[in-house]
């Protein structure tokens, strides 16, 4: 057990050590991050005008589920591991995994682990430079379940991210480029993921067929607990459905691999 | 001027067979931007759920200015985006050599080597949201009107040309360029808003220095409530600015290219 922990252990320092590397484009990406923000708030401030609350909250409150979203995104968000993982396969990287005491699933989410505490921590840079022009809008509810709830959620919701993306990455051992079908579906994700509006917003019934969908898991459940979008019974409700998904995707992605690797044709050279 | 038309007639007809080889790419990109454009429909109508008004502009105004900022952006996307896309990477791996060979004048060239389809096939989705919002608004343009409309959308694709080119033309100093595209979208963000929404110091950036709200606001109003002249004047004019800026640069930074060693 201990050898297994230090195995892994070196691939996350490894992945620190790369992903600092790349401090430049998470600097960038938190930069357009920031200009997006402003975008949201020049949005819903516009259809706030008249309106003391949209669909049961402030302006403050919707503003503050997008900040709590940008964060977010940051610390649990799968940026480019499904083109790593794709490159790996079609470049033949892969092929050292298969010869080595390594389970391959557990060496990229150790990678994206670390990548996302490198990429979470540089975010929260440009924020804090922001604060003073954001802090009036920022207001969270003050009750400790949500901590306490919130934290597991988050913590799953980058396990479902960092799945889907990895699962998408397994595509390239049928197709030859999956670029299409990774936009194609960060389309859906943004949008029922709740990165376009908050997604209580929809109507009634959408809504309620979203919470059964992996995507309400991916962003909106954590930021919903953490802003105060949902109460305390849908949040533990909704601890277990996501359970489940985690579950599922893991189901899948194991199934992928293990069809893939068939499809799998390792060149010399 | 025939012989320019006959180049990019050429180029045109190269995509066509490329695509054509490429079916299933082409539908699935083209799915990708339809779904795009999805979302941005889909937002609209949410937040229309519970608000009457955005900033004084009404649903369907709303989605006709979403409908003209996406006509816009598919249009570049169909026409100039991936050669431009590409001119950065050409520009580091030394293959712009290549077109520095070609039988006509170098922007020209650069510009107008391929043609998306998928991008120029979801301009008809785009133009069909824009035709739904007007006929919601019961609007009647007249010819004229529609005439400027299209006027309008054409300086829009040459400021979102100009902006492309420039942050493209950003390769001749720099070796890395993975921020264009991101720069690109984040900035165009800001086209599907109107122009009352914004003021301070966003007015400031994005309406006067920037030209992302210029760009679908002169001619979404042009057509809901007909044709005002200090519009058209301030449209062309950030037109030409920006053209001459973007030209200016790409000129400058050509003299720096030195091509690359094999």
């Amino acid at each position: 057990m201990r050898l297994l922990l230090a195995k892994y252990r070196h691939v996350f320092n490894v992945g620190l050590q790369n992903n600092l590397v790349y401090r430049w484009n998470f600097a960038m990406r938190a930069i357009f991050s920031l200009v997006h923000l402003a975008f949201v708030f020049i949005l819903w401030g516009a259809a706030y005008q008249g309106e003391t609350h949209i669909g049961g909250f402030s302006l403050e409150q919707t503003l503050t589920y997008f900040i709590s979203l940008l964060v977010l995104q940051f610390f649990i968000g799968a940026f480019s591991e499904d083109y790593e993982i794709s490159e790996e396969i079609r470049s033949g990287l892969i092929n050292q995994f298969l010869t080595k005491p390594i389970n391959y699933f557990v060496y990229r989410f150790t990678i994206f682990v670390s990548a996302r505490l490198v990429s979470g921590l540089l975010a929260l840079v440009p924020l804090m430079l922001c604060l003073p022009l954001i802090a009036d809008y920022l207001t969270f509810p003050g009750e400790t379940w949500r901590l306490v709830v919130g934290l597991p959620a988050a913590f799953m919701s980058a396990m479902i991210q960092f799945t889907i993306a990895y699962i998408f990455g397994l595509l390239t051992f049928w197709f030859l480029e999956i670029q299409s079908f990774v936009i194609l579906s960060m389309t859906i994700e943004s949008l029922l993921g709740g990165q376009i509006f908050p997604l209580d917003l929809l109507p009634p019934t959408i809504y309620r067929i979203s919470q059964f969908l992996p995507y309400y898991y991916q962003m909106y459940f954590p930021a919903a607990i953490f802003t105060g979008r949902i109460d305390y019974n849908s949040a533990v409700q909704g601890l277990w459905i996501q359970l489940f998904w985690v579950f599922a995707l893991l189901v899948m992605a194991q199934l992928l691999w293990r069809r893939g690797l068939r499809q799998h044709t390792a060149v010399g050279g | 001027m025939i012989h320019y038309v006959r180049l990019w007639l050429a180029s045109m007809r190269y995509s066509v067979v490329r695509s054509m080889m490429f079916r299933a790419d082409f539908i699935m990109w083209s799915m990708v931007e339809l779904f795009w454009m999805g979302v941005n429909v889909a937002a609209i109508a949410v937040i229309y759920q519970h608000t009457d008004s955005i900033a004084g502009w009404s649903q369907y105004e709303m989605l006709l200015l979403v409908g003209t900022s996406m006509l816009i952006q598919r249009l570049l996307m169909g026409i100039f985006w991936s050669n431009l896309f590409e001119m950065g990477r050409n520009i580091r791996t030394g293959s712009f050599d290549f077109f520095l060979a070609q039988p006509g004048r170098l922007l020209f060239m650069v510009s107008t080597r391929k043609l998306d389809l998928d991008g120029l096939a979801n301009v008809v989705v785009a133009a069909a949201i824009v035709v739904f919002s007007a006929r919601k608004l019961e609007l009647q343009p007249s010819l004229t009107d529609i005439s400027l409309y299209l006027l309008f959308i054409g300086c829009g694709l040459f400021i979102s040309y100009a902006i492309l080119l420039l942050l493209a033309s950003v390769s001749f100093w720099t070796i890395g360029t993975k921020g264009v595209e991101g720069g690109y979208f984040t900035l165009y963000e800001f086209s599907r808003l109107p122009k009352q929404a914004f003021s301070g110091v966003a007015n400031v950036i994005f309406v006067w220095i920037l030209p992302t709200v210029v760009v679908s606001n002169v001619p979404s109003r042009a057509l809901i409530s007909g044709f005002v002249v200090s519009d058209t004047v301030w449209l062309i004019g950030t037109t030409l600015a920006w053209l001459a800026l973007a030209i200016f640069v790409f000129n400058r930074g050509l003299r720096r290219y030195s091509s690359a060693s094999s």
